[in-house]
């Protein structure tokens, strides 16, 4: 018989998985810099007199913030232990 | 008008313009201060994703380990953070080797795109209120490299820029962009210690005294170089300015005496109370002009402006010491530009305040708002035009609260000239205090008035960096002679250190070059086959010394005076210049700045006048307008091929002599067709230059071959006089 012993048992002592949380949390301030991008793109935006390419260029790379913060929250799952059913 | 300047002729400005352009150029900075924010947040999290990417993997304590689980995370992991749509770059935290393997992917990380953002908005801010600043060379080569819609093409390109040796001098002097130059650049190259440096620097008013402290932080710290001073002698011309009574305008006029050569002053003045202090006063780096050492790298330029262990601040220190000033006495420290940054670093340094009791620090025009000095009875004044680009550190403007400080005196006005670099020069701050804000130029008389007494001993020092060489070494480090001029003295040979060049040649009519040549049985045009060769010279000469200016020259060839024989002008092609018989002749020639005419006509013999003009000769498309000539020449240059380099024998005409000068380049030449340029006279006046193209029949023609520098070096003689 061979018993799954919980992924969280095989970290070292003292080493909760640190690096996960880490992730969410930069996951989060990456989803914090999508808004403030997409913020001052609408401030930008408002502006008559301000440079055209400059509402679409920070629209952009908000969407590759969010992109971001997806794919660190997948990396952050990835690096948590799985949890286990009816345990 | 676009918030990206491209409205060099925009008329005068009403009141309400003038607000909507305030309000536009404030959200511009703000916004560019918000997203250059977020790249650094982007950074921390790319360079945290990168250290648990190449973190160790945990030790297992249970009796199977899930290897395969643990390669799925380190896969993860790797995807967030070279994901091209995500942070999509290479990783910055990595072992040795590891960053350049994944930067073989060879795609610029989210962060540097965000930063580069950061940059164009801070450049249009600029442009609002200062449109002609474009025409800055620093600025338009760095508006070459950002203003694309690609964000990746613009990170490689400003990767390039960054690189560039040669465009290092340009770039330093983009104060008003500095923090997003260095925010990027920290970001491209991955040093994030140097965008920090950056900020501090260019926003940051706490920023610590004493020579320790203010080293930069982290590896990219100040150049180490050792300075120097020389004590050397004033020109008999600069005597006759230097004012012998102290007051503030008379050290000011002082300074605009001295601008021109890297030197700093030292004037011992009896106070009223008869006690002798001492005054020292700097100026800053002239616009277009050289420098004394090589600026390297931009960010260290600019890292050691701050600094007072930068070989600049220790040279000066050198020139005190070499001065015997006592311990103890009396200093009042008085700078513009550079000059006054200088000058506040050595009053932030605790142990040159513990030497000399610094009691009076003038700053005119430069950045040193909220810079408090060591000694807190230091009285310190800031006199800044609101419109001097190059003064004002971003975030501290005028009545802005950066901390009070108790003997601080803060002049912030608005000068009637707007346009840069006129609102830095000097001239026009020491006029301003004379028209505009005289009450100021009192309240600093009075600050001063321990110094307001006779001056008792003048010496100059000339600084210079033993760490770094001269600019332009070794090719332009030759022997000068002085030569009076109605412009002021001027060393020959002139030293141009940064230009670019085109050379239109047009295949002419023999009889019509002869025509324009002086009425004498020499020189005559030199001949290919039938026809003789015409040369439209266009030049951009960015630093010089005799400042920067636009030249636009029209010549001839000619043959050797004595022997003439067909084919000298190929087979001279094969000598060195100065064995050359054969040379051009310049029939008329137009520049921009008066220094330049006057070399022009009374050292070379050339029917020189002045104009204005733009030129923009850097690139492959190229273009110059002189309204005032009625002429436009712009184009594509086609392919081209590379030639030799080009030394010149240009010949012209003083009184009855003939005066043969010598020019030696250095630099990169391509020869291309003439076939993508046009040349357009918008005058019908015969004068000065449209006559003459017209009988020559280039105002319809186009080029037949154009040799293109795009950037050289070149020194010109004092040009020597024939018997002819």
């Amino acid at each position: 018989m061979v018993t799954e012993i919980p992924r969280a048992a095989v970290c070292a002592a003292g080493e909760p998985p640190a690096h996960a949380d880490t992730l969410r949390a930069d996951a989060d301030l990456m989803d914090d810099c999508a808004r403030r991008l997409l913020g001052t793109a609408a401030m930008l935006t408002a502006c008559p007199a301000a440079p055209r390419w400059s509402g679409p260029a920070l629209a952009r790379q908000a969407a590759a913030c969010t992109t971001a913060a997806r794919q660190l929250r997948a990396a952050a799952e990835a690096l948590s232990p799985p949890t286990r059913a009816g345990a | 008008m676009r918030a990206d300047g491209h409205a060099p002729g925009r008329p005068a400005r009403d009141g309400q313009d003038t607000r909507d352009d305030q309000d536009t150029r404030d959200l511009l900075r703000r916004c560019a201060r918000d997203v250059v924010d977020v790249a650094e947040d982007i950074r921390a999290v790319a360079e945290r994703t990168g250290a648990a990417l190449f973190a160790p993997p945990p030790v297992a304590t249970g009796p199977r380990r899930r290897p395969r689980s643990a390669l799925a995370a380190r896969w993860a992991l790797l995807r967030a953070l070279t994901g091209k749509q995500g942070l999509g770059g290479p990783a910055i935290v990595a072992p040795k080797g590891m960053g350049q393997v994944l930067g073989a992917l060879g795609r610029e990380g989210l962060a540097a795109l965000v930063a580069v953002t950061s940059l164009r908005l801070r450049i249009a801010a600029v442009l609002v209120d200062h449109p002609e600043f474009v025409r800055d060379p620093g600025m338009r080569r760095l508006m070459e490299a950002v203003t694309t819609d690609d964000d990746p093409e613009a990170a490689r390109a400003l990767r390039a820029l960054f690189r560039d040796r040669g465009a290092q001098r340009a770039l330093s002097g983009l104060a008003p962009v500095m923090a997003e130059l260095f925010a990027v650049r920290a970001l491209l190259h991955q040093d994030p210690a140097e965008s920090g440096t950056a900020r501090a620097l260019a926003a940051g008013p706490e920023l610590p005294a004493g020579p320790r402290a203010t080293s930069a932080p982290g590896p990219a710290g100040p150049d180490r170089g050792e300075g120097s001073a020389e004590a050397v002698d004033l020109t008999d011309q600069e005597k006759q300015v230097i004012a012998t009574e102290g007051s503030v305008l008379g050290f000011l006029r002082n300074i605009e005496a001295l601008s021109a050569g890297g030197r700093v002053l030292v004037q011992n003045v009896r106070g009223p109370d008869g006690v002798v202090r001492y005054v020292v006063q700097a100026p800053g780096t002239a616009p277009g002009r050289p420098r004394d050492d090589c600026p390297q790298d931009f960010a260290a330029v600019w890292r050691n402006l701050f600094t007072t262990d930068s070989p600049h601040t220790r040279s000066v220190l050198l020139a005190l010491r070499d001065h015997g000033i006592p311990r103890g006495a009396d200093l009042a420290l008085i700078g513009h530009g550079e000059g006054g940054v200088a000058v506040m670093n050595l009053a932030q340094d605790e142990e040159f305040c513990r030497t000399f009791r610094v009691t009076h620090v003038v700053a005119v025009g430069s950045p040193v708002a909220g810079r408090k000095p060591a000694d807190p009875r230091t009285w310190v004044a800031g006199i800044t035009n609101r419109h001097d680009v190059l003064s004002v550190r971003d975030g501290l403007g005028a009545g802005s609260a950066f901390g009070p400080h108790p003997n601080w005196y803060e002049v912030d006005y608005t000068g009637p000239a707007h346009e840069f670099p006129r609102c830095h020069m000097l001239h026009e701050y020491i006029e301003h205090l004379r028209t505009v804000v005289p009450e100021a130029r009192e309240d600093v008389d009075e600050a001063l008035t321990s110094y307001r007494g006779p001056i008792v001993r003048t010496q100059a020092y000339r600084l210079k960096d033993r760490a770094n060489p001269p600019e332009g070494h070794p090719f332009l480090t030759v022997p000068t002679a002085s030569l009076p001029t109605t412009a002021g003295p001027v060393d020959v040979p002139v030293r141009y250190y940064d230009s670019s060049a085109a050379h239109l040649c047009f295949p002419v009519d023999a009889g019509a070059a002869g025509s324009l040549l002086p009425a004498a049985t020499w020189p005559a045009p030199g001949r290919l086959g039938r026809r003789a060769l015409a040369v439209l010279s266009l030049y951009e000469h960015r630093c010089t010394t005799i400042g920067p200016h636009t030249e636009i020259a029209l010549s001839v060839l000619v043959d050797d005076l004595w022997r003439p024989r067909r084919y000298d002008a190929v087979t001279d092609l094969l000598r060195r210049a100065d064995l050359r018989r054969t040379g051009r002749f310049v029939v008329s020639a137009a520049v921009t700045g008066e220094e330049a005419r006057a070399v022009a006509k009374e050292i070379w013999g050339r029917p020189a006048m002045r104009m204005t003009a733009d030129a923009d000769l850097m690139g492959r498309e190229i273009g110059v307008r002189s309204p005032d000539l009625g002429l436009t020449v712009e184009g594509r240059l086609g392919p081209g091929v590379r030639c030799p380099e080009a030394d010149w024998i240009l010949y012209g005409r003083r009184g009855e002599n003939t005066v043969r000068t010598l020019v030696r380049t250095h630099g990169r030449r391509r020869l291309h067709s003439g076939a993508g340029l046009r040349l357009r006279l918008e005058t019908a006046a015969a004068e000065p230059f449209a006559g003459q193209l017209r009988r020559l029949g280039i105002d319809t023609a186009r080029p037949l071959f154009v040799l293109n520098c795009p950037r050289f070096m070149a020194r010109r003689g004092a040009g020597a006089v024939l018997p002819r």
